[in-house]
């Protein structure tokens, strides 16, 4: 029982980081980093909280939070691809951006409730023991995202358009030598991440919290960021970190109710001690398989 | 000397540059609050008429521009070794914890002057040891500082926040999460008004820190390999090491500003002491291009938006965010102009 609202709780409250782990890995791939994905995660679930809650409608939600989502990562396009700013700079300026806005426009939010989506239960595969539940009685954006992480691999890998989205990010003399723009790549890469990164925003707010407060990402966007590293670039590894953090998150708040008696603080402390260790652990052992163009951001800091 | 000729020559013209595109933001900010049905016009005369209209409000600027100047400083010279040290935030509030843990050990067992250097030298410890962590990350196991300082910011949050609510919790504060107040012998000396000599001390600290990159051997071997890592090596330096030092240096400079804060400024350590100082002064130090000189500037910009964005909240009814929202746009205009190209 223990074990089940754990893994439950592991998926509820991962799901947001793994959409956001996979769209900050097609940003990745195409060559930039996005340390303002928790200013679009941020934006997304404060623009879905916004329209669920005036039309009633988590459907009519979902697409726009993922619209805003995708400005927000094109203001980052515009700047790091056509005016070559800083990246880390700009990024983390767009967080500021992103949870500014959203405080801003959000306060009237804070007492607004909504019904949002709702837990579908699946049939038969919910009744799988231990897992069943866990997996198969979540609300419909993580069933999206149990689609989303495999169209992503098929996308990067097995098609011509990743073959170059690829490319992109690693010598965009290539791409140009294909006939192909490379700036053109690039932004669609950016978007794409700022997209999914709001959708995992629209998950937390109306689909799993079903509340809006200020800063609710709480960190989510920035972990997602550092779990890219540690799933390698994958989006085929990105559930792993992904649900280790949604676990850490679940424990912390379990042994809270069961009133134990640890310190709540250090227990908040372990999401992100485990994404240290396990940045540590993919440096050590795997060489590095960080996008060329990626590399170019950390060299030039100066 | 003919450097510094030059650098006052253009001086003019790339403050003109910046200045427009400065202007830029505020004007887009200024059609923000029309849509918001407040008058831009009203609530920028506030703003400037609150903070420098008045000596409190130039001293308020002062006071808030202090660890702003600290942290940006030190995050040029990390920068100028090739790391990106997002871990100002964190090593801000370690070192607020340890001058803290210092000082009330301390008391009043001995006189000012050396309770107050010991309580700096805390707070620059622990702003050190947890750069120097992040450091030891990046050098010995070539984990990426940029993600790891940004990790452990949150990690110190929460060690602060247990701290304040447990070990250190004022037994006289009704459960209020806070230490009890620093003994008034370890404050900081007023110079003017509220301001401390803490502005003078980071102002000295950063000339310093200019001094050092520019002038000495050490600095010297940092801008090689902020330059190309690689010709370092091969040019026998101790790329490693010299990294290492310029994170330590980072941190303390990070963890003395908190240091400065809690003598200076707040005389106690709240959950909420220095939250957003780290990330402000990491852009204030961008904003600059990593040059510490520059980075003074910069950092008195954003300590003057500051102190202009408490006035908004309460002049115009406009919430915190507000400006949150200007820093932001002053920023991006910033970054949208791009680094000035060095003349040949």
């Amino acid at each position: 029982m223990i074990i089940e609202s754990l893994l439950t709780g592991a998926v509820q409250s991962g799901t947001s980081v793994l959409l956001t782990v996979c769209g900050e890995t097609v940003t990745e791939r195409v060559g930039v980093i996005n340390l303002g994905t928790e200013g679009c995660m941020a934006v997304g679930a404060l623009s879905a909280y916004i329209v669920c809650a005036n039309t009633g409608s988590p459907w009519f939600a979902v697409p726009v939070a993922c619209i805003m989502g995708g400005l927000m990562a094109l203001i980052h396009a515009y700047f790091v691809i056509s005016r070559k700013a800083n990246q880390l700079a700009t990024g983390l300026t767009l967080m500021f951006l992103g949870l500014g806005l959203t405080a801003f426009f959000g306060r009237n939010y804070v007492s607004v409730s909504v019904t949002g989506f709702t837990r579908v239960k699946i049939p038969l595969l919910s009744d799988i023991p231990i897992i069943g539940d866990a997996i198969f009685n979540q609300d419909p954006i993580t069933y999206l995202s149990y689609l989303i992480c495999p169209l992503l691999c098929i996308l990067i890998y097995k098609t011509r358009f990743g073959l170059i989205l690829r490319g992109a990010g690693e010598d965009e003399n290539v791409v140009f030598a294909y006939g192909h723009d490379p700036i053109k790549m690039r932004y669609i890469g950016v978007i794409m991440g700022g997209m999914l990164s709001a959708l995992g925003g629209a998950q937390l707010s109306i689909a799993y919290t079903h509340t809006w407060i200020e800063g609710m990402t709480g960190s989510r966007g920035v972990i997602g960021v550092a779990l890219v590293c540690i799933a390698a670039w994958n989006p085929a590894k990105a559930f792993i970190g992904a649900y280790i953090f949604g676990a850490a998150q679940a424990l912390q708040m379990m042994l809270q109710q069961q009133g134990l008696e640890i310190s709540s603080f250090l227990l908040m402390m372990i999401p992100y001690v485990l994404v240290l260790i396990a940045l540590f652990i993919t440096s050590i052992r795997r060489r590095q398989t960080m996008p060329a163009e990626l590399k170019k951001v950390f060299e030039s800091v100066t | 000397m003919s450097k510094l000729k030059e650098y006052l020559k253009t001086l003019p013209r790339r403050l003109g540059k910046t200045a427009a595109v400065v202007g830029a933001a505020v004007v887009l900010f200024a059609v923000f609050l029309l849509c918001q049905g407040v008058n831009p016009l009203s609530v920028y005369a506030n703003m400037i008429a609150s903070t420098l209209g008045t000596s409190y409000g130039i001293g308020q600027v002062l006071i808030k521009s202090t660890p702003f100047i600290l942290i940006a400083v030190g995050t040029c010279v990390s920068a100028k070794a090739g790391l990106v040290n997002v871990g100002g935030e964190g090593q801000f509030a370690m070192g607020a914890l340890f001058s803290v843990t210092a000082a009330l050990f301390i008391g009043d067992s001995m006189p000012s002057f050396f309770g107050i250097v010991l309580m700096m030298l805390a707070g620059m410890i622990g702003g050190a040891f947890w750069s120097g962590l992040a450091g030891v990350f990046k050098v010995k196991a070539n984990m990426n500082e940029t993600l790891t300082t940004l990790i452990m910011n949150y990690i110190a949050y929460q060690i602060v926040s247990y701290f304040v609510f447990n070990q250190l919790k004022d037994p006289d504060s009704f459960n209020w999460p806070q230490t009890s107040e620093i003994s008034e012998s370890l404050q900081l000396p007023r110079i003017w008004g509220k301001v401390t000599i803490g502005i003078v001390i980071a102002l000295l600290a950063a000339v310093l820190i200019w001094l050092m990159i520019s002038k000495s051997k050490w600095g010297y071997s940092l801008r090689v390999i902020g330059g190309n890592a690689n010709a370092a090596l091969h040019a026998g330096i101790n790329v490693q090491k010299v990294q290492m030092i310029a994170m330590l240096i980072s941190g303390a400079l990070a963890g003395f500003a908190g240091a400065i804060e809690i003598s200076g400024v707040e005389e106690r350590l709240r959950q909420t002491t220095g939250v957003n100082y780290g990330y402000l002064g990491f852009l204030a130090a961008w904003m600059a291009w990593n040059n510490p000189a520059t980075a003074i500037f910069t950092a008195v910009v954003i300590g003057f938006l500051s102190v202009a964005g408490n006035v908004l909240e309460i002049s115009s009814a406009l919430p915190s965010s507000a400006i949150q929202i200007l820093m932001a746009l002053v920023l991006l205009a910033i970054l949208w102009k791009g680094k000035e190209k060095k003349s040949a």
